[in-house]
């Protein structure tokens, strides 16, 4: 029998450290970070041993006091248990007290992985549209029992069509960093993954003395602005809507509190031009690369692919099982512009990686109809 | 003097190959009536096809009561539909067949049985679907790779799913059972289905790349093209009869003036008392009522029609005959001429099956 019920940041805190891999927005820091919701760190107990935690973050329902409990690429359970309704009962049930009308969470497990060179064969492909009409280089059986398992408990799976979903990525692509049988690949295998094209932009890199340098986020300091100037101003080139430098400010804050190895910030520079700015995030052996912006001057010193390999060898040095890009579109249609910044991750030589996706349960019908008639008028 | 089915081979020859070909790992289904060619004729034919380098290699047979009937006509593998139990035919397979055979298998006990007996058989899992008629369920499913770990020897062949027809798309519903295929960690990649429409198959092939798909075809392979069939019954006695001349077993009369017609086919092969009208809704059977007439009398209408026009029966058909009422009016046919049978292929048995 399994319960769950609130516990102290410091607790949750414990067993995430006690993790190899979670999730960064399952941390406790992270609510901090989404400030606009109200937070919970619930654990579950077997008996009296914490076995499981999870972030919540409850997004109210305009003008009701009702919520969506969101768990983002969450929670941190056993999701090997094939009996997944043990776990996921006592869940609902807490959150449906707390005035949760809805659940939403983001099992954090593989259903499917590509090598790189079939990503770039199905783009080079004028038949494949999608990376789902690819035959994968394997399908994994646990994140298809978790699919099983929330269909026949009820949940509903949020599709991902096309571009990026409002909620997190299904697709991420990765580079491992280790081999096969579990040992630490070197630098150098590492780079004779990546495609040509990545290896010479990084050897141009340093032959234009390009000089990257990071810091702790908890110590960045004024240099924060440096790297936001330069999002705003990738923002502004690659049209999308930039968060406040208030937004990152508070995530160097909390994430660096947490652990000072956390969350970096990094600057690769060129005669003392910022040409590529980054925000890297570990938790235990998994890295992530999470925000990057790049200057539109200078692009041929190959600032971003230097500071990629910085974040890279890092990462590397930090003993990583993984170093993370983060989200692609499932489309390879040469035509799509979102392909350019799949041909970008997939140059690292790394795997695409499908995940289980967000999943939803109605807790109130009505007010779970509602919510997404809401979601669908906001667009 | 009989019942019937004349086919135009160049044209059916030339649809099995074209469905044949449009349709990798095709595994035609030869069971039952063999859909009214017979299974030998099918099992023939199969042949045939698997010697034009289709690449066909084995053929579905509903029972194990059919495997005699196909395996000296067909040399490649053979499917057997009916989930294997712990009794009855499926124990008693020619040992030299063993090797051919591929068993359903549909349960957990079942599994663990057949492999016990036959350590190295060759068999398919079948999943429940929402038909609801043969299957393991989903942690059946997912348990069965515990036991086949038990069976080393043991030969799996693919997962089966046997869909109802169609009722709008059937692709969510095969996508969340080959989830659970993946989910079971086995090591085959082959499914085995039927019903799925050409669309169906395209889109699940699109998003199954590393999966090999065989569709189980029958109705669509065999009677795909009915333009290249025909069935036919002979005229065997035609009889003038006034208003009110009494005939027939059951000493009915005729309720005008016109004709009886002994024509070839009855129950024997399958003839049923009403015309099988394939339209089975409130509003079909309103329609025939509606049409009143010689049908209020109690004449309902027979599947053989003359000169294009459905006649009635005059009394429920006989075992190999049927009487049919002409009214005064249209041509009446000859004694030896044929009339055209609108028959239900998978429930006919025809006196003789002629390959033009």
């Amino acid at each position: 029998m399994l319960s769950v019920r609130v516990i102290p940041e410091t607790e949750h805190l414990e067993f995430i450290r006690g993790r190899r891999s979670a999730s960064f927005l399952q941390v406790p820091a992270w609510g901090r970070v989404k400030s606009e919701w109200r937070r919970e760190s619930l654990g579950w107990f077997r008996d009296d041993e914490l076995v499981g935690a999870g972030l919540v973050l409850y997004r109210q329902l305009p003008k009701i006091k009702r919520y969506l409990a969101y768990l983002p690429e969450g929670p941190v359970i056993d999701w090997e248990d094939e009996d997944l309704a043990t776990w996921l009962r006592p869940l609902t049930a807490h959150l449906k007290q707390q005035g949760a009308f809805g659940v939403r969470m983001g099992p954090p497990v593989v259903t499917r992985r590509w090598s790189a060179a079939q990503v770039k064969e199905g783009i080079a492909d004028d038949g494949v549209r999608r990376l789902g009409e690819l035959a994968p280089l394997e399908r994994g059986s646990v994140g298809a029992r978790v699919v099983s398992q929330l269909n026949h408990l009820g949940w509903h799976p949020q599709a991902v069509e096309g571009g990026f979903a409002a909620g997190q990525p299904q697709y991420n692509f990765v580079v491992p960093l280790r081999d096969d049988a579990g040992d630490p690949r070197t630098e150098d295998d590492v780079l004779k993954g990546m495609n040509q094209q990545w290896r010479r932009n990084i050897k141009k890199a340093a032959k234009e003395g390009v000089e990257v340098t990071s810091v702790s986020g908890a110590d960045v300091g004024e240099e924060l602005k440096a790297f936001h100037d330069l999002y705003a101003h990738t923002a502004q080139r690659d049209h999308f809507t930039p968060r406040p430098l208030s937004y990152f400010r508070t995530m160097c804050e909390a994430l660096g509190a947490e652990d000072p190895d956390r969350i970096r910030v990094w600057f690769a520079r060129h005669e003392g031009d910022l040409v590529a700015s980054t925000i890297s995030i570990r938790v235990g052996g998994h890295a992530w690369y999470s925000y990057g912006a790049s200057s539109t001057e200078k692009r041929d010193v190959r600032g971003s692919n230097a500071v990629q390999w910085a974040m890279i060898q890092d990462a590397l040095a930090a003993g990583a099982d993984v170093y993370d890009l983060r989200g692609i579109t499932d489309t390879l249609d040469a035509d799509d512009p979102h392909v350019g910044l799949i041909q970008f991750k997939v140059g690292t030589g790394g795997e695409a990686v499908e995940h289980a996706g967000e999943w939803d349960l109605p807790l109130s019908g009505a007010l779970y109809k509602a919510f997404q008639l809401y979601l669908k008028r906001r667009g | 003097m009989s019942l019937t089915l004349t086919v135009d081979g160049e044209r059916w020859r030339t649809h099995l190959r074209r469905v044949v070909d449009a349709n990798p790992g095709l595994v035609p289904v030869v069971k039952g009536n063999g859909y009214g060619f017979t299974l030998g004729r099918l099992a023939r034919k199969s042949q045939w096809l698997a010697d034009q380098g289709t690449g066909l290699d084995t053929i579905a047979v509903g029972t194990y009561a059919e495997l005699p009937e196909v395996a000296t006509r067909f040399s490649g593998d053979l499917l057997v539909l009916t989930p294997w139990r712990p009794f009855g035919a499926g124990l008693e397979v020619d040992p030299a067949l063993a090797d051919r055979v591929v068993h359903t298998v549909s349960r957990l006990e079942d599994l663990d049985d057949l492999l016990t007996r036959e350590p190295r058989a060759r068999f398919v899992l079948e999943q429940v679907t929402s038909m609801l008629r043969h299957g393991l369920g989903t942690r059946d499913l997912w348990a069965t790779a515990a036991v086949l770990a038990r069976h080393r020897g043991a030969r799996l062949e693919g997962i089966a799913l046997h869909l109802p027809l169609a009722q709008g798309s059937h692709l969510s519903e095969v996508s969340r059972l080959v989830n659970d295929v993946v989910a079971a960690g086995l090591d085959t990649s082959t499914i085995w289905v039927s019903h799925l429409t050409a669309d169906e198959l395209a889109s699940l092939r699109a998003s199954y790349a590393d999966f090999t798909i065989r569709p189980r075809v029958g109705t669509d392979l065999w009677l795909g093209d009915r333009g290249a069939l025909r069935v036919s019954a002979t005229v065997l006695d035609v009889h003038a009869v006034e208003r009110g001349d009494v005939f027939g077993y059951r000493g009915r009369t005729a309720p005008k003036q016109g004709h009886i017609l002994v024509v070839s086919g009855g129950t024997a092969h399958g003839i049923g008392l009403e015309a099988p009208l394939g339209d089975s809704s409130i509003k079909g059977r309103a329609a025939t009522l509606a049409r009143g007439g010689l049908d209020a009398v109690g004449f309902v209408r027979s599947p053989f029609s003359i000169d294009g026009k459905q006649r009635l029966f005059a009394e429920p058909p006989h075992m190999q005959a049927s009487m049919l009422f002409l009214p005064h009016g249209p041509r009446v046919p000859a004694v030896g001429d044929e009339v055209d049978v609108r028959v239900r292929y998978t429930a006919t048995a025809f006196d003789r099956v002629v390959l033009a």
